[in-house]
């Protein structure tokens, strides 16, 4: 059965990456929720709490307040705590009760910020979905809410998008032909940072999450972008690199996933497909590569494989015979081998055994 | 008067039981607290089935995770589809936890299903879907979890009610006048004088909290005598307590010699000669060694140390010790004496939140701090402090002792915050 997992952790989901995505961006997060997805985000999918504060609350929503939709104490609540804490703009974020009961988010933004004076914004999540999702919807929204087109250009600029602590570990990024990084979505960055995006003459989405928002670039401000971690210093599209069907796997995020796989083509000769366990895969895979869904769907996928780079967890459910390369993978396996995930952005180090 | 609006209140003008106004929750990156998922594992060879939505269901899958226990875990997911078709979450219930048993090498003896505050908000038919179950494993004993948060504000909590599930499989079996039983608690008790009175009374002790196999869990029902030391556990013991016929006695760790003595003899157990007296004699000694140890230092204590903070700031403070700051967000009822004697007698004691908003940017003051538990310590952001929660299966004369020895230890020896109060479920196996 698709819905049953019996021994993967589902990834980290859509409130915790909506979270993670506004991190650091000098904003409140709230999520309209008891306290399952905030104490869920909170232990197993942030790693930044002891060095960076953030101001991430949950509403505390109780049985009475979720039947009866009682929308004046959120609201109020929210208003308390932006005049105490002074936060530079509000995001919501829902969950299931007021998925379920239709509360207007929309409605409330527009009420707070009325109320407030700050800008606000709904992150589109109701905790059934991936973090993929739920970083993609934020930074999305966020560029929407708050981006301002810009009459200075930095020659040859670029913008990182798509980064957070859930796929990568580090913001270490060589790119070489002159090119300068303008911003970061958002790691080890801040509010003034993202808020010079609309300098940069082109957009890198280095994660599924981050090509929603450089769409939207591309549309409103005439950003182009490519997907895919740079590599050999360079500036390219993973997409351009064409890998035929083989039976090498490498299971994980999609973005993250395809470029890895292209460098290993470009490198070697050797075709890795794509297992895309994360959600967001439109216009983001290759002929040869799947989407899976679950436990029993990447089961089913990796049931021939020879190879399989994978986190290390997914090694439960490959066959024995695979040779396994292991990637750690923090939206999977969380703080367990969180020691030993690579820096993505160094994939000459840790795919040396590739041949 | 009206509850604090502010994170932090004193004692002389705080409102009992709950000092501080609802608003918006900060959690601290401080774990070592049980949740449900900790507590399910206490029966021997149970497997935990949930099933919730992706954000949720990470939170409890990982908990398994890093205790090294997977292989006793399995999940259901649930999506859009299951509620916008009508009898579709009892159907993905239902055929997912089939599927979850089925892929299991053997059917587990014990099954604690987890649906979620969705089931409830959806009017789900819980009892057709623990039939239908009962019918497809009618070898399975199943374990009427929930995790259903939005209800822990009013009533009873998921993690009380979990307790009284895991109780409700345990038998009714003839009493036996010589098997006593401590329940409720996740700790197993240790420094306890009960435990001491009961080998002298030739009892033959068990513990819901350590038990090595299911049929040692189920052979509780033969106790004649229940002790229950953590307030969460209460209903579980008053449950199975009334079901059986069976006493029980209710004895959280307290700091009140009294208080004390009057539990101890409420049992009807022989005491032994002197007990009381040298048990006294010998928490005053601890104590004042403890004073001309730490001398003036600032000490602050958190909930989740023990069950009674107020007692225990009650009794230091008595002592000369210079507690500044408890951190809480209600008072348990049982707290209400020492609560209106510490705001009479100490009424610049500050009853800090841990969740208050404001609590994101804790102001951290100079010099060294000692802390009574994981979340004064990471308020306070000191590395001097006691590592326990739930009352560490302390309780009695032995158990104050135990906690002074304890604070001694914390004030000389550092430890790493850092590392430690992320850690999940003080006690379990952590992997990370």
């Amino acid at each position: 059965m698709k819905k049953t997992y019996r021994i993967l952790p589902v990834y980290t989901g859509d409130v915790s990456g909506a979270a993670s995505a506004l991190y650091e961006l000098g904003g409140m997060t709230v999520i309209h929720d008891p306290s399952g997805c905030n104490s869920t985000y909170n232990t197993h999918d942030e790693v930044r709490w002891f060095d960076q504060e953030s101001l991430i609350y949950i509403s505390g929503l109780n049985d009475i307040d979720a039947i009866t939709g009682n929308d004046d104490k959120f609201i109020k609540d929210i208003c308390y705590a932006a005049d105490k804490m002074k936060p530079l703009f509000i995001a919501l974020a829902n969950s299931p009760l007021p998925y379920l009961n239709g509360t207007d988010f929309k409605g409330i933004c527009k009420v707070l910020e009325e109320k407030t004076g700050l800008p606000c914004f709904y992150v589109n999540t109701n905790a059934m979905h991936d973090y993929s999702k739920g970083q993609s919807e934020a930074f999305l929204s966020f560029a929407k809410k708050m981006l301002k087109p810009s009459d200075k250009k930095v020659k040859n600029g670029v913008n990182i998008i798509g980064m957070t602590p859930l796929d990568y570990t580090s913001t270490d990024i060589y790119i070489s032909d002159g090119h300068e990084i303008v911003s970061n979505w958002a790691l080890n960055t801040s509010f003034e940072n993202v808020m010079k995006a609309t300098q940069a003459e082109l957009n890198i989405a280095v994660s599924s999450s981050g090509v929603a928002a450089c769409e939207y670039m591309k549309d409103t401000f005439g950003i182009p972008y490519v997907k895919g971690l740079p590599w050999d210093g360079k500036v390219q599209d993973y997409m351009g690199v064409k890998r035929n069907s083989s039976r090498n796997y490498i299971v994980g995020e999609t973005v993250v996933s395809g470029s890895i796989a292209a460098y290993i083509k470009q490198h070697t000769g050797i075709d890795f497909n794509v297992i895309a366990s994360t959600e967001i895969t439109d216009g983001l895979l290759q002929h040869c590569d799947k989407r899976c869904h679950g436990e029993e769907e990447i089961e089913e996928a990796l049931k021939d494989a020879e190879t399989i780079i994978a986190d290390p967890m997914v090694k439960y459910i490959v066959p024995a015979t695979a040779t396994f390369i292991e990637l750690p993978h923090f939206a999977m396996s969380g703080r367990l081998f969180r020691k030993q995930i690579p820096n993505l952005l160094r994939t000459e180090e840790y795919l040396h055994g590739i041949k | 008067m009206p509850t604090s609006s502010d994170e932090k209140v004193r004692i002389g003008e705080a409102t009992f039981p709950k000092p501080f106004t609802n608003g918006l929750e900060f959690n601290a990156p401080v774990h070592g607290t049980w949740n449900i998922v900790h507590i399910g594992f206490r029966i021997p060879s149970a497997h935990q089935i949930y099933i919730c939505a992706d954000n949720c269901l990470r939170g409890v899958v990982m908990t398994a995770a890093e205790m090294g226990e997977l292989g006793r875990f399995s999940s259901v997911v649930l999506e859009e589809d299951d509620m916008t078709h009508s009898g579709r979450i009892e159907e993905t219930t239902i055929e997912g936890v089939t599927d979850c048993l089925n892929k299991l090498p053997s059917v587990p003896p014990v099954v604690i299903i987890f649906p979620v505050c969705v089931h409830k908000f959806m009017g789900c038919d819980i009892d057709f879907i623990y039939r239908e179950l009962g019918k497809r494993f009618p070898d399975v004993t199943f374990v009427r979890g929930f995790m259903d948060p939005v209800m822990q504000k009013r009533g009873t909590t998921p993690d009380q009610r979990l307790r009284k599930a895991m109780s409700d499989i345990i038998p009714n079996l003839p009493v036996n006048p010589d098997v006593i039983s401590f329940a409720g608690s996740d700790m197993p008790a240790a420094d306890n004088d009960f435990q001491t009175i009961l080998e002298f009374n030739n009892k033959t002790v068990r513990d819901t909290a350590n038990c090595k196999t299911l049929d040692e869990y189920l052979s509780i029902g033969e106790s004649s005598l229940f002790i229950c030391q953590y307030p969460a556990g209460l209903m579980a013991t008053q449950t199975i307590t009334k079901r059986l016929n069976r006493k029980f006695i209710y004895a959280p760790l307290s700091f009140g010699f009294d208080t004390i003595e009057s539990e101890l003899k409420s049992s009807g157990l022989n005491i032994p000669e002197g007990f009381i007296e040298n048990g006294i004699k010998s928490c005053e000694t601890e104590v004042k060694k403890l004073k001309d140890l730490i001398g003036d230092t600032t000490v602050a204590i958190d909930y989740t140390v023990a069950p009674k903070p107020l007692s225990l700031a009650r009794f230091l403070l008595d002592n000369g010790i210079n507690v500044k700051t408890v951190y809480l967000d209600a008072i348990d009822g049982s707290e209400e004496e020492d609560f209106k004697y510490l705001a009479e007698k100490y009424p610049e004691l500050v009853l800090h939140s841990t969740i208050h908003v404001s609590d994101r940017r804790p102001v951290r003051s100079e010099g060294k701090i000692l802390a009574a538990g994981q979340k004064a310590a990471w308020f306070e952001g000191t590395e001097y402090f006691v590592n326990m929660i739930e009352g560490g299966g302390l309780y009695g004369f032995a158990g104050i002792t135990g906690f002074i020895s304890l604070m001694e230890d914390a004030f000389v020896n550092e430890k790493d915050l850092r590392d430690i109060v992320p850690r999940k479920g003080l006690g379990c196996r952590s992997c990370i």
